[in-house]
């Protein structure tokens, strides 16, 4: 048996960048009807194997209206990822995007790993932030960067693996600090026990 | 003559096998009082000397005892098979006849069947009563190994592979199996326990290993108890071989396992040939045995097949929680070197007795057993001991059976009815208080006359409401559909009941999505409806009985002071009762109600004062949640009332319910779409009904089901919010509407309620969906509560700022002349306060001074009394950063003004405490700590 790892996924960005949409998009296909489904579309879940591990993101959506701009701590508190959503249409959210990071990097979680998504990647024609900006940026920082279009479901899975991937594998140093919960702390409870 | 001595056991057991075997088969029992009658004429002939007449009662008694275990142990109802039991009974008795000379002068020879059977132990019992020789969770392969080699084949121990990280039963195999032992990982589901590779599933360990003990399934064959546990006649027998613990296995006490006659379930030792074949023999006839259609009835749509008797549960719960606690430290293994079950860090004291009676059992033999015993500890309640092998039934149960036998009486023509309603009928005179087992005794008594009769006396014995369980292996039988769901029908009831009882207030739970059960169903549903709705409520209920068990057995025990656990929780609670200024605020309190909880359920999870161990009820992965929920009864839920009396005290104290108060009655004012809302908003209608179930939630104790209310209203915010358009809505909607309807319920106390979830929740499930609306109500209540200090301090509602921000964009991009903060020596600073607003000052700052400083000179300009709650931020983007005292404002300063995209940003001097979200920063640290504690 696989152990399952939860690993708390935050989403920061603008309002109406399509934040949520990526999200649907990731847990409703291939929906897996065994998992009970969550009340709403601002928290999410969805398990997904990696190496010899399962992988359970338990996506925190927040609101990217400015004034709730200060409840975002706690939402992005404990987080194993955050994934900062910007348009690739507007300049604004790309800029909102770098406020974010920087937020992350002084108030975050420590090695919290960061994925830039920059969503409607199928409106090109109207694009405003250009794709090597985003590389460019991304590459200072160390985050991963994909476009994504959660309209057409393009990129949408190769980002949340590309979270996986660089989710250090669990190993003798489990500690809260990367957000992830073992599941069946009971064990380790036990085998502290039982040496 | 030895040879032939262990001769008995094994056709003993395969006359038990056989019996087994037969009845999975659905086979008719008389088949088998046929073989019986067979087998006792070809053994009598073969040992006729009259010395052996003993042990021929034994054998006799034996596979009586080992039919009674199988009744409780199948799942079954054959009608035929009461006829079996009185043939075997007749059988017995006869025996009796023949040997006319007892070595047994104490019992008297008719009766002794009779009595022997009634004053039997069962496997369970024994399993119960002896975990800590058997069940040793900590032990290693190797040590395993050494403890099993010198044993017989058949010995078993329960301990948990570290390679597997599962439980397993290491079996000690014949020499002729090539190895030594094998091991067979049980499985735990989140329910269950069961072998891997076997259908059948039990809910609990005891259970399983009982079962295993009877038939192999999927075993090489069946376990067997050690000689000594297996010969014990009384439970203080039982009580000084477990004091052994691991020590048993290298005492005397283990070192006859050769003897003669062994009474109970005995052992293929020798291997020689003839036995070694014998073995295979009952092995080869057992592997085709199937399943019968009980076992597929009980079965979920995946996963293993049930194999749990509802009533069988009931009846042994008794055992369960009236077994004793054992006070000398049982666990020390050959080497000395302390086990995992090792006494408590600080060991309970020694005056602990702790006597876990069942509420089922009466008041009055605890009380009474207890003075008898205090003084007394070997053989404490000894006496208590005594009566359990005739459990008490709880009278509810009587009733139903009652009720169930008249109905079945009136609809069906089984041929032994009446004697049943005769033994039902006497008891229920005897119920409804708690009959002492030796009244229904002697009501049987009374009916024992006629053969036909004299299965009722059989019944009347020793667990007889498992042999009124009714499920069976027919399961079209008429009997099957009513009875046995009725019973489960009940039991659910009762188990909601005892929630009512218990917990007046978590009365209304249910799952968030689920639709609430409605338990006094007005309308009349088809009876096979019916009795399927309650067949599976039935399997549910027996599924859900450990855990009640568990938590019911923890609550109890903290409310006996005689226990360690219970001064712990007694102690603390009264502690904060009596100590009401031992706290600073609401969250320093509630934070150390949280480690507390904590810290109790790790010592349980560790200690050795439950007993029978949490490992062997609950499957692993749900003990810390069995535990958490125990926590909440025995900790929670006395405090309740006074926790909710101090958190209105520090709010009022604090003056933050009056700006609670002020704010709600400002956002109240304003429309949804001034609050950001675009999306439909829930009616007047909707809005009461979330204040009722907001209003609910103030009468829970636990968290967990405040939370479950919480993720009820959100849920149905979302429908409202999607309003059948199927769209989705992320935070950026949701959270302005939540924000809306907690101002429309304009309840203060949610404040409070929020505030006890967010600090007493376990702390696992805070990353949780429980946890992300918690956060998101939390966030509501903020924005609430400083809505107009975000006015005042210019934190304009969002498109107001969008415009105040385009508008410094045009500025500050068009920026021509350099104001004098701009000039490298010179810093503006803002002055920031509720009541006074901003004012600001430009002061001499320079490049190499630190924040410290910076705020030393702020202290003084502004005139501030009290320095050390202020501090200088940097606001910038709309947000607000808390300067350490070691940066350099300059430097900053420099930064912001090198960017090529020039930003908006002031210094402000301000009250530290008067950014809510600081707070919120505490908060959750708080609960960072809890959580890597307990992970």
């Amino acid at each position: 048996m696989m152990a399952i790892r939860e690993l708390k996924v935050c989403l920061l960005g603008d309002t109406g960048v399509g934040k949520s949409s990526i999200v649907c998009r990731f847990v409703q296909d291939h929906f897996d009807h065994n998992i009970s489904p969550t009340i709403g579309a601002s928290f999410m879940t969805k398990t997904v194997p990696c190496g010899n591990e399962l992988h359970k993101f338990l996506i925190w959506d927040t609101a990217g209206q400015e004034r709730f701009h200060s409840l975002a701590p706690m939402y992005y508190r404990g987080s194993a990822a955050a994934v900062i959503v910007y348009d690739i249409t507007k300049q604004d959210s790309f800029h909102t995007l770098k406020k974010w990071v920087k937020e992350l990097k002084e108030h975050g979680p420590e090695n919290i790993v960061m994925a830039i998504a920059g969503n409607k990647c199928d409106l090109s024609d109207i694009r405003e932030v250009p794709m090597k900006d985003a590389k460019e940026y991304a590459e200072t920082i160390g985050a991963i960067v994909v476009e994504t279009s959660a309209k057409n479901a393009v990129n949408i899975e190769e980002l949340f693996q590309g979270i996986s991937r660089q989710i250090p594998p669990l190993d003798s140093h489990e500690n809260g600090n990367n957000g992830a919960i073992k599941l069946g702390k009971q064990t380790t409870q036990m085998n502290r026990r039982c040496c | 003559m030895l040879k032939r001595m262990n001769f008995y056991p094994f056709v003993s057991v395969k006359l038990a096998e056989d019996e087994t075997r037969k009845r999975l088969q659905g086979k008719e029992f008389k088949t088998f009082s046929g073989v019986f009658l067979r087998k006792m004429s070809s053994l009598t002939t073969e040992t006729c000397c009259p010395d052996k007449r003993g042990s021929f009662f034994k054998l006799i008694d034996t596979i009586a005892s080992e039919i009674g275990e199988l009744k409780q142990e199948m799942v079954q109802t054959d009608l035929t098979l009461e006829d079996g039991s009185t043939d075997l009974q007749s059988l017995v008795k006869d025996m009796d006849d023949v040997c006319c000379e007892k070595k047994d002068s104490k019992s008297c020879p008719r009766d002794s069947g009779y009595d022997s059977l009634s004053n039997k132990l069962s496997i369970l019992d024994k399993l119960l009563h002896t975990h800590p020789v058997w069940l040793q969770l900590g032990l290693n392969d190797n040590e395993a190994v050494e403890i099993l080699k010198s044993q017989p084949p058949g010995i078993f121990l329960v301990r948990k592979s570290s390679r597997l990280q599962k439980k397993i039963i290491s079996l000690r195999l014949p020499s002729e199996f090539g190895s030594c032992l094998k091991e067979f990982a049980i499985k735990e589901s989140t329910y269950t326990f069961s072998l891997e590779g076997s259908g059948i599933s039990f809910a609990d360990l005891f259970r399983l290993i009982a079962f295993y003990c009877i038939s192999r399934d999927v075993l090489p064959f069946t376990l067997k108890l050690p000689y000594a546990i297996a010969a014990a006649k009384t439970e203080a027998e039982l009580e000084d071989i477990a004091q052994l613990g691991l020590n048993f296995w290298s005492s005397p006490a283990n070192n006859k396992p050769q003897n003669p006659s062994p009474p109970h379930r005995p052992l293929p030792s020798d291997n020689t040939y003839k036995e070694s074949r014998q073995l295979c023999l009952i092995n080869g006839v057992h592997s085709i045995r199937t399943r019968t259609p009980s076992e597929l009835e009980c079965s979920q749509t995946n996963g293993a097949l049930c194999f749990i008797n509802p009533l069988f549960l009931k009846v042994h719960s008794q055992d369960v929680s009236g077994s004793l606690k054992r006070q000398s430290p049982r666990t020390q293994d050959v080497n000395g070197t302390e086990r995992p079950r090792s006494p408590p860090p600080r060991p309970p004291p020694p005056s602990i007795n702790s006597l876990l009676t069942s509420p089922q059992l009466s008041r009055t033999i605890k009380q009474a057993s207890m003075s008898e015993t205090v003084n007394h500890n070997k053989y404490r309640n000894s006496d208590l001991l005594q009566k359990k092998p005739t459990p008490i039934p709880p009278p509810r149960l009587k009733k139903q059976a009652v009720s169930s036998e008249v109905e079945g009486n009136a609809k069906t023509s089984a041929v032994i009815r009446p004697s049943h309603n005769s033994v039902h009928g006497s008891e229920a005179a005897s119920v409804p208080g708690e009959a002492p087992p030796e009244h229904s005794l002697a009501a049987c008594k009374k009916t024992l006359a006629t053969n036909s009769e004299s299965q009722v006396q059989w019944n009347g014995g020793r667990q007889r409401l498992s042999d009124m369980s009714i499920s069976t292996s027919s399961s079209d039988s008429l009997d099957f559909d009513r009875s046995m769901p009725l019973f489960g029908y009940e039991g659910d009831t009762n188990s909601s009941l005892e929630d009512f009882e218990g917990e007046s207030d978590q009365e209304t739970m249910a799952p968030p999505l689920k639709p609430k059960k409605k338990r006094s169903s007005s309308f009349v549903l088809p009876k096979i409806v019916k009795s399927q709705l309650r067949k599976v409520s039935g399997v549910f209920s027996s599924f859900m009985t450990p855990e009640k068990r568990m938590i019911k057995k923890i609550a109890e025990m903290s409310q006996d002071k005689r226990t360690y656990f219970g001064c712990l929780v007694q102690d603390y609670i009264s502690f904060l009762q009596e100590n009401k200024e031992c706290h600073v605020s609401s969250t320093d309190m509630l934070q150390t109600v949280r480690q507390f909880m904590t810290q109790v359920k790790n010592y349980l999870s560790q200690s050795s004062e439950l007993d029978p161990p949490i490992e062997s009820l609950i499957p692993e992965d749900q003990i810390d949640v069995v535990l958490e929920k125990a926590m909440h009864k025995c900790i929670l839920k006395p405090l309740k009332g006074h926790i909710e009396a101090m958190l209105k005290e520090f709010h009022t104290a604090d003056g933050s319910w009056k700006q609670l108060k002020e704010n709600l009655q400002l956002v109240r004012q304003r429309t949804p779409q001034e609050l950001g809302v675009f999306v439909p908003t829930p009616d007047f209608v909707d809005v009461e009904k979330i204040k009722v179930k907001f209003m609910t939630m103030q009468k829970m104790y636990s968290p967990e089901k405040k939370v479950m209310l919480l993720l009820r209203v959100c849920k149905l915010i979302y429908t409202v919010m999607e309003n059948n358009s199927g769209r989705m809505y992320g935070a950026d909607d949701f959270l302005p509407v939540l924000t809306y309807v907690v101002a429309q319920c304009d309840m203060l106390e949610l404040d409070t309620e929020i505030e006890y979830m967010m600090e007493l929740l376990d702390p696992s499930l805070l990353h949780g969906e429980g946890g992300y609306y918690l956060t998101s109500a939390y966030g509501a209540l903020s924005l609430i509560k400083n809505f107009q200090e975000e006015q005042a301090a210019r934190l304009l509602s969002s498109e107001a700022r969008d415009t105040l921000r385009q508008w410094h964009k045009r500025r500050t991009t068009n920026r021509t002349i350099p104001s004098v903060d701009d000039f490298q020596n010179y810093l503006r600073v803002a002055f920031q306060e509720i009541n006074s607003g901003c004012t600001g000052k430009t002061l001499l700052v320079r490049p190499y001074i630190t924040t410290e400083d910076v705020c030393r000179l702020c202290a003084e300009k502004f005139k501030v009394d009290t320095p050390e709650d202020y501090s200088l931020f940097l606001f910038i983007d709309d947000t607000w950063q808390q300067l350490t005292e070691d940066t350099y404002p300059q430097k900053i300063k420099a930064e912001l003004h090198s960017r090529p995209q020039p930003q908006v940003f002031h210094f402000v001097y301000k009250r530290i405490k008067s950014d809510p979200y600081g707070a919120i920063f505490q908060n959750n640290n708080g609960n960072d700590e809890d959580n890597n504690s307990t992970s």
